[in-house]
């Protein structure tokens, strides 16, 4: 571990980072190093706290030996701060870990919602296809693509079950509600102008089907396409 | 038919007037097209104007979802019941969209119907949409705590539970495992250190406007008080709670 700096200043720059990631509305890469290093302090620190401890085990009960049952007292009395400051760090280190781990989980379900729920599109994006956003996968650790994969997963089975209970409702939720059309503004029209940034084929609206090849526009029904404009490849006009 | 919307309705301020205009509109979840289809709707509707269309009803629930730092319990009935009609609406407008002798003055009437129905639906995705960011933050709370169980549907309950498990999960994957045997608990409670599983805030300050005569309210300094219908007061969420959950007052 880091002898030079004071316990916690690892989990701090863990911390550090987390908090630019908000303020700049990125993605940072998962620091495996940091997370690794922070691991290995609480180690080091559990072992110095059973060092410490080992002094001071608590008595048999079978040997009321008085004197040194003072002598382990006072050991004891000696001892307690370091531990106590020991305990504290690891505590905070934990709490850290977790709160990193956190935030970026938070992150990646905001990026999900973002993209619509297209979870293979945000992770198989490669760079030169989206416009300036850097390549996400690379950005995540394993276990954060299985999360999401997970959330994903919960996520539509959530879809399929929501309010098939409910009243005269036969079908689920899904056939008439996009969950996951925004929810920033209310629609206004129901027909946008739309430029197509992407090839993305041929899609079966209301007019019939329209192949929208790059840089065409169109006027077609919002409903219809919205998913499209949320994952990239139109945009309004 | 159609009201005004504000652009921005994310903004607190905008939530009385909204309601009061949506409660005044008049007809606002009906059509006059839609009745010849329907039947027995403007009988209903007429029976008792005090009565909130469910549109109506849904607004109030999301607005108060929106607004509350807790769950609310799922209005499953109501959405159930403004899905079948959006269903029937869409079914309509299709017939008479397809039908040759729409004179020029039908095609404008069933676009309004067709940009209604557009709108209830956002609002009826935003509502679910809030419930399930609450449900998400607090899922590790909500999985321990029966008492909250009752509030969601199963299918959002059942989400929760899934939820909190993949975080947990990842939790373990990433941090705890390869931490020493005794730090890898998740619920520790620990002196001067907030819970590792949080809960709602109910301390949390909510705009309240009560919707009648509200009976008196213990307020934390233990005075008490009383709201008088249309009055619209700051308190902490736990003091309204109750008369939130019966309908007595609305968040805005």
């Amino acid at each position: 571990m880091n002898s030079a700096g004071q316990f916690g200043d690892l989990a701090t720059q863990l911390l550090t980072e987390s908090r630019r990631s908000t303020a700049t509305n990125t993605l940072l890469k998962y620091n495996d190093v940091l997370v690794r290093s922070i691991i290995r302090e609480q180690r080091d620190l559990d072992s110095r706290i059973e060092a410490l401890l080992i002094n001071t085990a608590p008595p048999d009960d079978d040997d009321p030996d008085a004197t040194l049952d003072a002598e382990k007292q006072k050991e004891s009395a000696r001892v307690m701060p370091t531990v106590l400051l020991y305990q504290t760090a690891i505590l905070r280190n934990k709490r850290c870990l977790l709160a990193y781990h956190q935030h970026r989980l938070e992150f990646l379900k905001d990026l999900y919602w973002s993209v619509g729920g297209a979870l293979p599109l945000l992770l198989s994006l490669p760079p030169a296809q989206a416009q300036g956003q850097p390549d996400i996968r690379s950005k995540l650790s394993p276990h954060e693509v299985d999360f999401l994969r997970s959330y994903a997963a919960s996520l539509l089975t959530l879809r399929t079950e929501a309010f098939s209970s409910a009243a005269g409702a036969g079908h689920g939720l899904t056939e008439d509600i996009d969950l996951f059309a925004p929810i920033a503004h209310p629609p206004k029209d129901l027909q946008v102008h739309v430029r197509v940034v992407r090839d993305c084929g041929i899609v079966y609206t209301e007019l019939g089907a329209i192949d929208f090849k790059r840089g065409h526009r169109f006027l077609v029904r919002r409903s219809d396409i919205e998913h499209l404009i949320v994952q990239g490849f139109l945009e309004e006009s | 038919m159609s009201f005004d919307w504000d652009d921005d309705f994310n903004a607190p301020i905008a939530g009385p007037s909204f309601v009061d205009r949506a409660r005044n509109a008049p007809e606002d979840d009906d059509f006059p097209i839609a009745d010849e289809f329907g039947g027995g709707r403007a009988g209903i509707l007429a029976q008792d104007v005090a009565e909130d269309t469910p549109f109506q009803q849904l607004i109030r629930h999301w607005l108060n979802e929106r607004h509350a730092p807790d769950i609310l319990p799922g209005q499953e009935l109501l959405l159930g019941r403004l899905l079948d009609h959006i269903r029937k609406q869409s079914n309509d407008v299709e017939l008479l969209r397809a039908d040759p002798d729409s004179s020029e003055e039908e095609h404008f009437r069933i676009m309004l119907v067709q940009t209604e129905i557009e709108r209830v639906k956002f609002v009826i995705r935003s509502y679910i949409r809030t419930r399930l960011h609450k449900i998400e933050k607090y899922a590790r709370h909500i999985a321990t705590t029966p008492e909250i169980h009752e509030r969601l549907s199963k299918a959002e309950l059942d989400h929760a539970k899934r939820y909190a498990k993949t975080v947990e999960y990842h939790f373990t994957q990433s941090v705890l495992q390869s931490l020493p045997p005794e730090q890898r608990k998740l619920d520790e409670d620990v002196a001067f250190m907030p819970p590792m599983i949080p809960a709602p805030d109910k301390l949390r300050p909510v705009f309240a406007h009560a919707l009648v005569d509200c009976p008196p309210m213990r307020l934390p300094d233990g005075s008490a008080t009383e709201m008088q219908k249309g009055q619209i007061s700051l308190t902490p969420y736990h003091v309204v709670e109750h008369l939130l959950l019966r309908g007595e007052v609305a968040l805005v």
